[in-house]
């Protein structure tokens, strides 16, 4: 046990003496007198050229410099190692900007400074621009920007004022801009012209180019326009097609609506009912389609661009094609022929036309059976198994006529 | 043999079956990240430490070697190898006789079970755990019999093995294989105190078993040591996140009664031929020697049976009951009764049971009675082979080279992907491709709430699901923003319409059939995903410890492997060969016993037969014939639903088939019938009116349509009258159409950089002309409308945020289906948002029983919305503007709209929408519903409809500030002054219709239109 305390004793001893001896070299090293100055005197430099800093010390010691630049931070040695002369990596020297430096010895600035790299306007320029948005519409008070941002071989912005040409063409409209770049950009907004159509256009500095652009003009809202129809004859007979069509639908520059816009044809029939087509243009013009009537009628149309134009009304009448049908009761009643259902000109009637039968016993509707007419003819069957023997009321409408058959006796 | 005839086969079965392919992918994962846990693929991110990992790491290593399927297949191989070596060692230490363990191995290649579980289910990590684990068996026997540590090392080598290939089969195992096999042992050595097995006592039993119990515990403590540590990182994982998951219906936990087909996979085929042999199988389990294995066989065989009785809910408990698969049981029972089968079979060719039948019966009953036996046997095996021919399991196999290449084009791996009807298959595309998926295949890892309150096991099958997974379906497809989704690869026209209405577009056919849809507005992925971390301890566990102790247990019986395989030693019997018994006194009762069991069985197969032949009796009564018409038609066997029409109504076959051909639709093209009740309206001697309420489940809604039939009589059978159908004429024969259609190049310059500058078009300006936030029963939606007031077609998303009066946010959903998404220039659209909330959160919440897509679960409000934002987003749409339907005819009746849609253009219209408006006096915009029209609409053809109002009295509106409204990131109040300074407002009331209804004065009707394939 004795052993051991006295072990513990000597241990803490020698530990003592290492420590005072590192404080004292530590804090009681003779200091060096070292300065320095900046030799060389160049202070502005172009992107890309060789930046090379000298130094002068009174003492021949190894320093290092410390840069900071836009791109970060670094500690750099000297060109040889026992040289003050210092040579500022390519990296950092091709970048526009303010370039600060340190030269270090041993935790201590010596010397401090600034130097600064400008865009390099003896290389070759290149051009970043772009355009947007890609498509305006047509009227002057819609515009697209046209942005350049002209550098230097390094991707330097040029300074300001630089001299940027920007010319662009509109069917026959050449014209030119001269522009001066301001905080590293130059910029224009390009209104669009009364007309729709293709707008190119580049923009140059010094002798180089930039690609070209294209602006798409879109014509501007729609103007009123006017409809008309177009029909094979004006008999409601259910199976025919009118054609609804505009006029050629521009807008109030007179440039044609781009295509695919949507018309909203709406109709509006003898009973108030609202029916509905729609078309959408092709230079202009929409067409729109809509079955006959199969029944007398009055329809009302107008043609919509929904919150922007509207047409003229057109009024539509369709004629019945039949004032009556033939109806021939056979087997005791229970077989019922409706027709031949004949057209205007007394042609049977495609088929597909529908007939409707509503069968009342005592005033009350018991039975509707629809059928559609094949060469002309519906033929319903009244079956003993389902309609017991007794007196009926049938009604039979087709086309719009209406026929009524009271007291019908079924066997 | 069984190498040779499970080795060529399961090129042919492996593929299609449900699990193989998803080891497979798991096996790619290990291959590419050994120590990888975290899977980003599926379900946005998920660990693979769900599942012990040793087969997937042996896939992984031998996919080094010659590829996935290389790997799949060898460990395929090795698990029947093992398989059947293991079943002869089991089964010799149950008979000690060697002649008994060859039958049982040969009987083991055939086993119904066996191949069922391989070739149909492909569960490759539980045979080879279940085949590791009978090897281990008679390691344990001796290890308790004799106490050498050799044996205790061999045993615990392969527990080890066991439970790094698959957990559940050794913790089962230690129940079921185990605790008999000491039990086994105990017998044995009580019997070394007595002389024969019935002397033994209750009393000899506990001394024998305070004597080897040392031995017991040793072993017992040692394997429970391994199921630990080996797969600790599993145990870790499912403790941190314990399935909290709304069970998915499985087939094994059904009624085999009542669902036939759930009987019959799992049941009937698992134990196959053996049912025959039950009674001499129970009967020699129920020896004293094997008695703890009557009792374990038993106990399996009940567990087997699923919701057929109680009895396995009451014993595993609800939890567990709702967590396990079931099958598995009747596997392992099938699997014990093995041994039994292959004595009963080398006594019945070569034994006592042979000379006794010869004796009593004759000779050539023997040799009919084996025929049958054999007979039934190949029967058996061939139909299970078989069975996914027959009855497809999975879709036909895809190629999938074409959808690999295009998710590797133009970056389209950077957004995720969704596979619809692609089957177990998806799994095996998720390991070729770098994309990733919101789906998956191993439903215990699913993360997304979306999914995991849904007994939905994947998106991919989800018309299989009913509600719940159409339901999922659809907030994916809705809402696809939220994860990154953009892709959708559909092999199945039924999701077609879905996609449609929810505002997808088709992009192209690829080469192999599948189409592809897209949606736009989507942003692609972040590069950095979120994953959980997991100790790196537990990564280096999970990579090392499954396959060391593969090289563990086959280094240390590797000299067992030696011995038998060259025969170097001189061969010594195991001890348990002691114990086996002589074959030659079978009780007569037994063979009765067996014979009249046998007949039983057979008698029943004969009357299941005999019961599906008067099903298939149909034409009896008009009922029978009604419903067999309209099974006809759902299934698409039109020649059978013609032979059920009057044949005296002239219509001939190729008449009938035209007429079918011509409908197109919902209803015809996209509808599964539900059920259907037919009713007799009127009946005479020989005729019948019938009305037939059929319900019909379409991806978008649930149909009911009431059908009007007559039906006659002729001699004895019923037929149906054929309906009439349309004759309507169409006026032109060829007609033209000039229109303005679209091509977006995307890039014009072939290059791989992100985005041309110059190439990005500009969105489309909508502007929306009316928002508001209207409330009904308690439910807050968006409705509103809006305007495509650019030159261009734009697709429209419209995304709603409800806030609080604190400007909290209270849910945030997107427009579904009410609305259309495409919108030509100049056209407007009104829209419903409806905020949908995750299904059943709450478990306790009932679910709906029967199957409506159109429900949706809404979101449960706790506070009061008062404002909303909305935010729409245009972008230049191309496809999907067919406009050429229009509204020709409209009659109002109370409380109907009835009309005639007519199509003028030259595509055919699927499936037809309308958007019905509900304003009130003030012309303000109170309500928005929505009808499918069922029948489809050919060109220049007419299509009735009818739509019942709504009483809207009750719906209420507030907060019509349109201040935060926004477009493509603008205000709309801005766009509104710029674009369309001067609108002409008169223009609003155009399209109403008057109508003096409850709650409103005017509706506007609108047309969406899908069109199933474009010409």
């Amino acid at each position: 046990m004795r052993l051991f305390r006295k072990n513990i004793i000597f241990l803490g001893s020698v530990i003592f003496i290492c420590a005072t001896s590192i404080a004292f070299t530590t804090f009681y090293t003779k200091p060096k007198e070292v300065s320095a100055k900046l030799v060389s005197t160049q202070k502005v430099f172009e992107a890309g050229e060789t930046i090379s800093l000298d130094f002068e010390l009174n003492t021949p010691v190894k320093t290092t410099l410390f840069l900071h630049a836009s791109f970060g931070s670094a500690n750099i040695d000297p060109v040889e190692p026992t040289t003050t002369r210092f040579v500022i990596p390519s990296f950092i020297a091709r970048k526009k900007g303010k370039i600060s430096y340190k030269l270090i010895y041993e935790s201590e600035v010596l010397v401090k400074g600034v130097v600064d790299v400008i865009a390099n306007t003896r290389t070759e320029v290149s051009l970043e621009s772009y355009i947007g948005p890609p498509s305006i519409v047509a009227g002057g008070k819609d515009y697209t920007m046209h942005v350049v941002i002209p550098t230097d071989a390094y991707d330097n912005p040029f300074p300001d004022s630089t001299v940027v040409a920007i010319k662009h063409q509109f069917m026959k409209v050449e014209n030119e801009n001269t522009l001066y770049s301001k905080d590293m950009i130059a910029w224009k907004n390009i209104f669009s012209y009364k007309q729709s159509g293709r707008l190119l256009l580049f923009s140059k500095v010094g002798e180089t180019a930039s690609k070209e652009f294209s602006v798409e003009m879109y014509s501007a809202l729609p103007e009123d326009f006017v409809i008309s129809s177009d029909r094979k004859h004006v008999y409601a007979d259910g199976n025919q097609i009118t054609e609804l069509s505009t006029s050629i639908i521009k807008d109030m520059y007179g440039n044609v609506v781009s295509d695919g816009t949507l018309v909203q044809f709406v109709i509006k029939d003898a009973s108030g009912a609202i029916l509905q087509t729609q078309g959408s243009t092709l230079y202009g013009k929409a067409v729109a389609r809509v079955l006959h009537p199969d029944h007398k009628d009055t329809w009302q149309i107008k043609a919509y661009v929904y919150g922007m134009a509207e047409s003229n009304e057109l009024t539509l009448s369709y004629q019945p094609i039949i004032d009556d049908f033939e109806v021939k009761f056979a087997k005791e009643n229970r077989e019922i022929v409706v027709g031949p259902l004949v057209s205007f000109m007394q042609q049977l009637i495609p088929d597909g036309a529908t007939v409707k039968l509503m069968i009342f016993k005592e005033q009350k509707k018991i039975d509707t059976k629809i059928s559609t007419s094949s060469n002309g003819k519906v033929r319903f069957l009244l079956k003993d198994g389902f309609y017991e023997a007794g007196i009926y009321d049938i009604h039979i409408s087709a086309l719009g006529v209406q026929k009524k058959y009271k007291k019908v006796l079924l066997q | 043999m069984g190498v040779v005839f499970h080795g060529t086969s399961i090129f042919f079965t492996l593929e299609s079956t449900y699990d193989a392919l998803i080891h497979l992918f798991f096996g790619n994962h290990y291959a590419n990240n050994w120590f990888e846990t975290w899977n980003y693929s599926w379900y946005t991110g998920f660990t693979v430490m769900g599942y012990p990992p040793l087969v997937h790491q042996s896939i992984g290593l031998l996919s080094y070697i010659g590829g996935l399927k290389f790997g799949l297949f060898t460990v395929a191989i090795i698990a029947i190898v093992l398989f059947i070596t293991g079943i002869y060692r089991f089964a010799l230490l149950l008979s000690s006789n060697r002649k008994v363990a060859g039958y049982t191995a040969v009987l083991a290649v055939f086993s119904s079970a066996f191949i069922e579980t391989l070739h149909i289910f492909g569960q490759l990590p539980s045979i080879i755990g279940l085949s590791v684990l009978l090897h281990a068996l008679p390691e344990i026997y001796l290890w308790l019999k004799i106490g050498r540590y050799v044996y205790l090392i061999n045993a615990l080598s392969l527990i080890a093995v066991t439970v790094t290939s698959h957990h559940v089969t050794p913790i089962f195992g230690m129940i079921f294989f185990i605790f008999p096999l000491i039990g086994m042992v105990l017998m044995d050595v009580s019997k070394e105190r007595v002389s024969t097995y019935r002397e033994i006592r209750f009393v000899i039993f506990i001394q024998s078993f305070l004597s080897l119990f040392k031995r017991i515990v040793g072993f017992g403590f040692g394997a429970l040591v391994l199921i630990i540590v080996c797969i600790l990182p599993y145990w870790i994982n499912t403790k941190n996140n314990p399935i909290t998951q709304v069970p998915i219906p499985h087939g094994s936990r059904d009624n085999f009664l009542e669902v036939t087909s759930s009987g019959l996979v799992f049941f009937l085929i698992p134990w196959g031929i053996l049912l025959l042999f039950i009674p001499y199988i129970w009967y020699r389990f129920f020896s004293k020697r094997y008695l703890f294995f009557g009792l374990s066989i038993t106990l399996l065989t009940i567990l087997g049976t699923g919701g057929t009785t109680p009895i396995p809910r009451m014993i595993l408990g609800d939890n567990a009951f709702d967590i396990l698969t079931l099958d598995r049981f009747t596997l392992w029972a099938s699997i014990m009764a093995l041994p039994m089968f292959g004595e009963f079979t080398y006594r019945f060719i070569e034994g006592d049971i042979k000379e006794k039948v010869e004796k009593n019966y004759g000779s050539i009953y023997y040799k009919i009675v084996a025929g049958v036996c054999a007979t039934m046997l190949l029967a058996v095996t061939l139909l299970t082979m078989s069975l996914g021919y027959f009855r497809p399991l999975q879709p036909q196999k895809i190629k999938m080279l074409p959808i690999q290449n295009f998710l590797s084009q133009d970056q389209h791996d950077k957004w995720r992907y969704l596979t619809l009807g692609f089957g177990d298959q998806m799994a095996w595309l998720s390991a070729q491709t770098n994309a990733m998926t919101v789906d998956g295949n191993y439903h215990s890892a699913r993360r997304l709430p979306e999914l995991t309150t849904r007994a939905v096991e994947r998106l991919e099958n989800s018309k299989f699901r009913g509600v719940e997974g159409i339901g999922s379906l659809q907030q994916f497809l809705t809402v696809p923003e939220k994860y990154n989704l953009k892709y959708v690869f559909s092999n199945d026209k039924f999701y077609d319409p879905i996609l449609y209405f929810c505002g997808w577009q088709r992009l192209r056919q690829l080469e192999n059939g599948i189409m592809v849809w897209e949606k736009l507005n989507v942003p692609p992925l972040s590069n950095i995903l979120p994953k959980e971390e997991v100790a790196t301890f537990q990564r280096i566990m999970w990579g090392l410890i499954p396959v060391s102790t593969v090289v563990l247990a086959f280094m240390i019986n590797i000299r067992w492997i030696w011995i038998h395989a060259l025969k170097t030693k001189s061969k010594r019997f195991p001890v348990y060969f002691k114990y086996g018994i002589l074959y030659g006194d079978f009780k007569k009762y037994l063979l009765k016993i067996s014979y009249i069991w046998g007949i039983l069985i057979l008698a029943i197969a004969g009357n299941g037969l005999y019961l599906i032949y008067i099903k298939s009796v149909k034409q009896i009564s008009p009922i029978h014939v009604t419903e067999a018409y309209y099974d006809a038609l759902d299934i698409k066997e039109y020649k059978r639903a013609y032979s059920y029409l009057d044949p005296q109504c002239h219509k001939t076959i190729d008449q009938y088939m035209l007429e079918i051909a011509v409908n197109d639709g919902l209803l015809s093209s996209y509808a599964k019938m539900d059920n259907i009740k037919v009713s007799v309206t009127a009946k005479t001697d020989s005729t019948t009116k019938v009305k037939a309420v059929t319900h019909w489940v379409t991806p978008l809604e649930k149909i009911d349509k009431v059908y009007h039939h007559e039906l006659v009589k002729y001699g004895k059978k019923w037929f149906v009258k054929p309906l009439s159908y349309d004759l309507d004429i169409p006026p032109d024969q060829l007609y033209t159409r000039n229109t303005t259609t679209y091509y977006n190049h995307g890039r014009r310059r072939v290059s791989s950089e992100q985005t041309y500058h110059e190439d990005v078009l500009k969105q489309p300006v909508l502007e929306v002309l009316s928002a508001k936030i209207v409330e009904h029963k308690d439910q807050y939606m968006i409705i509103g409308e809006l305007q495509n007031i650019d030159n261009v077609p734009a697709d429209v998303v419209v995304t709603g945020t409800l806030y609080n009066d604190k400007s909290e946010k209270l849910a945030k959903y997107n427009v579904k289906h009410q609305m259309k998404h495409k919108l030509l220039p100049k056209e407007i659209t009104s829209f419903r948002i409806n905020f949908e909330g995750i299904a059943w959160m709450n478990i306790e919440e009932s679910k709906p029983d029967t199957f409506d897509p159109n429900q949706f679960t809404s979101l449960d409000f706790k506070e009061v919305p008062t404002r909303f934002n909305l935010q729409c987003a245009g972008n230049v749409a191309t496809v999907d503007l067919y406009k050429e339907v229009a509204i020709n005819d409209l009659s109002i009746t109370d409380n109907h709209i009835e009309g005639v849609l007519f199509n003028s253009g030259l595509e055919e219209v699927t499936i037809p929408m309308l958007l019905i408006s509900y304003y009130d006096q003030n012309h303000q915009l109170v309500w928005i519903d929505h009808q499918y029209l069922r029948e489809g609409i050919r060109p220049q053809r007419k299509q009735y409809f009818k739509y019942t109002l709504l009483d809207v009295s009750c719906v209420n509106y507030f907060d019509t500030d349109m201040k935060n409204v926004f477009v493509n990131g603008l205000e709309n109040t801005l766009i509104t002054d710029k674009v369309v300074p001067e609108r002409k407002e008169e223009h609003k009331s155009i399209q109403f219709l008057p109508i003096n209804g409850k709650g409103f004065s005017y509706i506007k009707l609108e047309v969406n239109t899908y069109i199933g394939a474009p010409n």
